[in-house]
């Protein structure tokens, strides 16, 4: 009995290979250039992600704001009270934060903004914002980064991003809007989304259990 | 990477993860497991994307073949529900560690 999980997943394994070797070689990909100029892109994939696709993009969206909603439910019974002993901060962690924060956060709002136009979008500019947020609670401490942070603003900034998206994905529907800068604005509600998200995970991972 | 090559490797990153996900009795290397599998899909999707030569899938680059776009997408979709999911799973065996004090598939089977 104990190879017979061994044996199932190195069928599923052979499986899968016999039915991908079908797949190549790749047939040529068909023409994208007018379809992606006419959603007033550049980027193809943002063409397909906020233009042909959008509603899959909005819903994953709001699938995304609901784990975070989940995250923030369950873990608020476990939140510690007692307020924990700041971890012994580096000055080398405090300087390369306040010199890098400003960057990441330009950079980011650079790829949400530009994000039809080359490489970008509004997801990884999110990734980039939470994973400044990360350097900063690593240079100030989880806990009184949280406190400056006010969670009710953040909450109000999350919600209404998503339910700027939907409105966005209405006014597509029923009033035709379409253009680059719908993208910009897409992109920049998505960032948000993202970011507040990421923090999210951060905050409460941290305040729950464990330190940053 | 040729994309063959980079679809087998993603074939057997998906078979390594599921292996974890069934042989191993602790919830966190189970989750590591199902994030291998995730990579593994992640990965494929983007070995189907290759052209051999190709540019990236933008206008303006040059004349040539460019990369499927439509992959690309996907993987999109894909990375951020993965990363939703796990957040969310993770929580839950923080919960059931703080309810029942084990990781263990067994032992939290067990009726108490």
């Amino acid at each position: 009995m104990k190879w017979a999980s061994g044996m199932a997943i190195l069928a599923l394994v052979l499986l899968v290979a016999a039915g991908t070797w079908s797949l190549f070689p790749r047939p040529d990909v068909p023409p994208w250039e007018e379809e992606t100029a006419a959603w007033g892109a550049k980027n193809a994939v943002a063409a397909i992600v906020l233009g042909a696709r959008l509603w899959d993009t909005l819903f994953e969206v709001l699938v995304y704001a609901m784990a975070m909603v989940g995250v923030r439910l369950a873990l608020r019974p476990l939140r510690r009270t007692e307020p924990q002993a700041p971890l012994p901060e580096t000055p080398l962690l405090r300087r390369a934060a306040d010199v890098l924060l400003g960057p990441i956060v330009v950079f980011a709002i650079y790829l949400a903004a530009s994000g039809h136009l080359g490489p970008g979008g509004g997801f990884p500019a999110g990734a980039l914002l939470g994973s400044g947020l990360l350097l900063l609670a690593l240079a100030k401490g989880a806990d009184r980064l949280g406190g400056e942070l006010h969670e009710p603003i953040l909450e109000r900034g999350e919600y209404g991003a998503i339910v700027a998206l939907l409105a966005a994905g209405l006014g597509v529907l029923f009033l035709g809007w379409v253009g680059g800068g719908l993208f910009v604005g897409l992109n920049l509600l998505i960032a948000l989304e993202v970011a507040i998200g990421a923090w999210v995970v951060l905050h409460h991972f941290a305040s729950s259990r464990g330190e940053v | 990477m040729d994309g063959m090559a980079a679809s087998a490797l993603a074939i057997a990153l998906v078979g390594l993860g599921f292996w974890t996900l069934l042989r191993r009795r602790n919830v966190i290397w189970k989750l590591l497991g199902l994030n291998v599998a995730a990579g593994g899909a992640i990965l494929f999707l983007v070995a189907i994307a290759h052209r051999p030569q190709a540019r990236p899938p933008i206008l303006g680059l040059g004349p040539g073949q460019s990369a499927d776009p439509l992959p690309h997408a996907l993987v999109l979709t894909a990375i951020v529900i993965h990363f939703a999911t796990l957040a969310l799973s993770l929580v839950y065996v923080i919960f059931l560690t703080e309810r029942r004090h084990s990781q263990d598939v067994h032992k939290l089977e067990e009726e108490r």
